[in-house]
């Protein structure tokens, strides 16, 4: 069998036609059951907002890919010239590659950004959710995670972060350390106010205050996203409590000046305040800097670091790559043997699926166990494992008359039917 | 017998002074865990070390240079270990534990016999006096070193040019909150040690207070470390005013403890 991955990125396809080869959540199991009537033995579909991509794995790849094709001109209306201008086929060893450096945010938009993997997984689950997976794509989509995060734990890709909020966010963690406990006031209601209220919400601030010249809006946004509405007219007092202000409205001058922090700053007792104004033209006069224990950026100072933070991303990028190749490597030699001898890689796999079914229930049982000790638990179980089936791919390995390899064969099957019953007799004791 | 404890404790200082290092580089976890086993390692085998030259002597052992730096460097270890555990902060652990280790290193150009205790100084008031002072100091010393952090790390988030130490090491407010705490810790024990000492000239010298250089400069530390405290609670100083404040307390204790022993002399130039 092969492995192929059909499919159009933000590097192969304008906006206009991403949008177009859009999936959405709903639409994928259907997809994924025409693609199994089409003949395709295992597939797995990737959609979000800058790829539209295919994995799968068949014995006739040139007919598959024709079906697809041919369903994604039925479906979305597009002409197949179009289709073959913005996408791309990669096959075999190309194909993993690939979809490592999907996962590991190699070959996203903004280099790094750890959301995709969260998709990728998204996209297995639902796979496997569909039974469309099997063998082949399970062994694929379980190493690409663990890629991912060797990435992510031996590269700083992802260490600095890039967009306006997470950055925001990011800086005032260096200022105020734990921001659990801190007041943030959201002045305007907009589109960028709303972001960046998800980000706060997400980093589990709950005193959230949203002021706007227009009350109805900044109810709304209140409602919507969550957060606590005041009148305007309040905002002097609001900035004398909260420890961190984001500004982001359509105002022509500045609606906070320097007298009026100097202000605010001797009610506050000089407590700090962070300030973020991501309005153009500005909401804070830049003035308010030089203030004592006050800290304004701008839009441009948030640019300024996010292009400073990409580059040393880039650099990053480069040792991710390393890892990436010497991971596409081993999967290389590991498909090799398997399809020699798909029972060794049956008997591997079996045992693996075990392993982790049991290592998952006693994490799920040790709930104070730190890192470690889980690390060691699975270390452990891993050398047990190996050890106990290594006699067994010896033995494969060295049948001639496929006799034995029948009989270990049927003992793994076996084990399937009895594992209830196993289960039953752990739960007894 | 007590030279090789004390080398072994400075062993697992730069030790940990190392691993604290190479975690703030590298950022794994595994090595500032050892860095930190290492800290406790040394500050125990330290004490021990003090310990047994207490009993050694048969008085406090803070009677000349070797002793004097020797327990400073373990109050700052000591203190270090407590303020770890209210805050995270491990990556001090690279400034300050490279001072503790220096510290002993220093200590080790003093001659480290045991010489027997001048009339003067055999009083219950040598321990009592000097624990304070010293605990003061140490204190004083590691709001020293943070100050110094804050002020860089505060220039870079106003700047934001680069974020080479604020990115690394503790927020802002934490560091704040650490001079805080430095500050209502060192100055009990400063006064304490002020006090005390006062007593013990009254017995000894036979006057409480006699504008002795050491005396003096003290009166002067604790007059800036007064002021501090006086315009963080009554006008809101905090932050960089406190730190260089703190700086400036800190340099007058240096006065105190060095300067006075090497430059000036007096009453209190023993060691």
């Amino acid at each position: 069998m092969q492995i192929v991955v059909f499919g159009l990125n933000h590097n192969t396809a304008p906006v206009e036609i991403r949008e177009k080869l859009f999936f959405a959540e709903s639409q994928i199991p259907q997809l994924l059951n025409t693609l199994r009537d089409r003949g395709i033995e295992e597939s797995a579909v990737l959609s979000t907002c800058n790829r539209t991509e295919i994995y799968f794995c068949t014995d006739h790849t040139d007919e598959s890919l024709a079906a697809i094709k041919d369903i994604l001109v039925s479906v979305f209306n597009i002409d197949n010239q179009a289709l073959e201008k913005y996408t791309y086929t990669f096959k075999d060893e190309s194909s993993y590659k690939h979809l490592f450096l999907v996962a590991s945010g190699l070959d996203s938009m903004v280099v790094g950004e750890p959301q995709i993997l969260g998709q990728v997984k998204d996209a297995y689950r639902m796979a496997v959710h569909n039974k469309t997976t099997g063998y082949l794509l399970n062994k694929l989509f379980h190493k690409t995670f663990n890629v991912a995060k060797r990435v992510r734990s031996e590269t700083r890709i992802g260490y600095n972060p890039v967009s306006i909020s997470s950055m925001a966010i990011e800086l005032s963690k260096r200022i105020f350390g734990e921001l659990q406990k801190k007041k943030v006031l959201v002045v305007g209601a907009g589109e960028m106010s709303e972001i960046a209220l998800r980000h706060f919400k997400k980093e589990g601030l709950h005193e959230i205050f949203i002021v706007n010249r227009t009350f109805g809006n900044a109810k709304k946004l209140a409602e919507e996203v969550g957060g606590i509405p005041y009148p305007f007219e309040n905002m002097s007092d609001l900035l004398a409590q909260v420890d961190m202000v984001l500004t982001s409205t359509g105002a022509e001058k500045h609606l906070i000046d320097a007298g009026l922090i100097v202000q605010v700053m001797k009610k506050r007792k000089n407590k700090t305040l962070f300030l973020v104004d991501i309005a153009v033209p500005r909401d804070i006069d830049p003035l308010v800097n030089n203030i004592e224990n006050v800290y304004l950026y701008d839009i441009d100072d948030l640019k300024d670091l996010s292009q400073k933070h990409l580059s040393d991303r880039m650099k990053e990028a480069e040792k991710a790559l390393e890892v990436v190749e010497g991971e596409v490597a081993k999967f290389s030699l590991w498909l090799q043997q398997s399809e020699k001898n798909p029972l060794i890689a049956f008997v591997i796999d079996k045992a693996e699926a075990i392993r982790l079914k049991e290592f998952k229930k006693i994490s799920q049982k040790l709930k104070n166990a730190d890192e470690e000790t889980l690390r060691n638990i699975d270390a452990l179980t891993r050398s047990i494992v190996s050890k106990l089936i290594h006699p067994h791919v010896a033995l494969i390995k060295q049948d001639s008359d496929r006799e034995i390899s029948e009989i270990i064969k049927q003992l793994f099957t076996l084990e399937e039917k009895d594992e209830k019953d196993l289960d039953n007799r752990d739960e007894g004791q | 017998m007590n030279v090789l404890i004390f080398y072994t404790a400075l062993f697992c200082y730069l030790l940990s002074a190392l691993s604290y290092l190479v975690h703030l580089i590298y950022s794994k976890k595994p090595i500032e865990r050892f860095g930190h086993y290492a800290l406790l390692a040394a500050f125990f085998i330290h004490l021990v070390s003090v310990i047994f030259r207490y009993f050694q002597a048969g008085h406090t052992p803070i009677t000349n240079m070797f002793e004097s730096l020797s327990f400073f460097a373990l109050c700052i270890s000591g203190f270090f270990l407590y303020l770890k555990t209210t805050y995270k902060i491990s990556s001090l652990g690279c400034i300050v534990l490279p001072f503790v280790s220096i510290l002993l290193i220093w200590a080790l150009v003093y001659p480290t016999d045991i010489k027997p205790l001048s009339p003067v100084l055999r009083s219950y008031w040598l321990p009592v006096h000097t624990t304070f002072s010293f605990l003061g100091n140490a204190i004083f010393f590691v709001s020293f070193l943070v100050s110094i952090l804050y002020i860089i790390a505060e220039r870079e988030i106003k700047k934001k040019k680069s974020f080479l130490f604020s990115a690394r090491f503790p927020s802002l407010e934490t560091l704040d909150s650490i001079n805080y705490r430095c500050m209502s810790y060192g100055f009990p024990f400063l006064t304490v040690g002020i006090i005390t000492g006062s007593i013990w000239a009254g017995f000894a010298w036979g006057s409480y207070w006699s504008w002795d250089p050491k005396e003096t400069w003290s009166l002067i530390t604790w007059i800036v470390y007064a002021i501090l405290i006086h315009n963080r609670l009554a006008i809101g100083w905090r932050g960089r005013r406190t730190a260089y404040l703190m700086i400036a307390g800190f340099i007058s204790i240096l006065f105190t403890f060095l300067g006075v022993n090497f430059l000036i002399g007096g009453l209190h130039s023993y060691m």
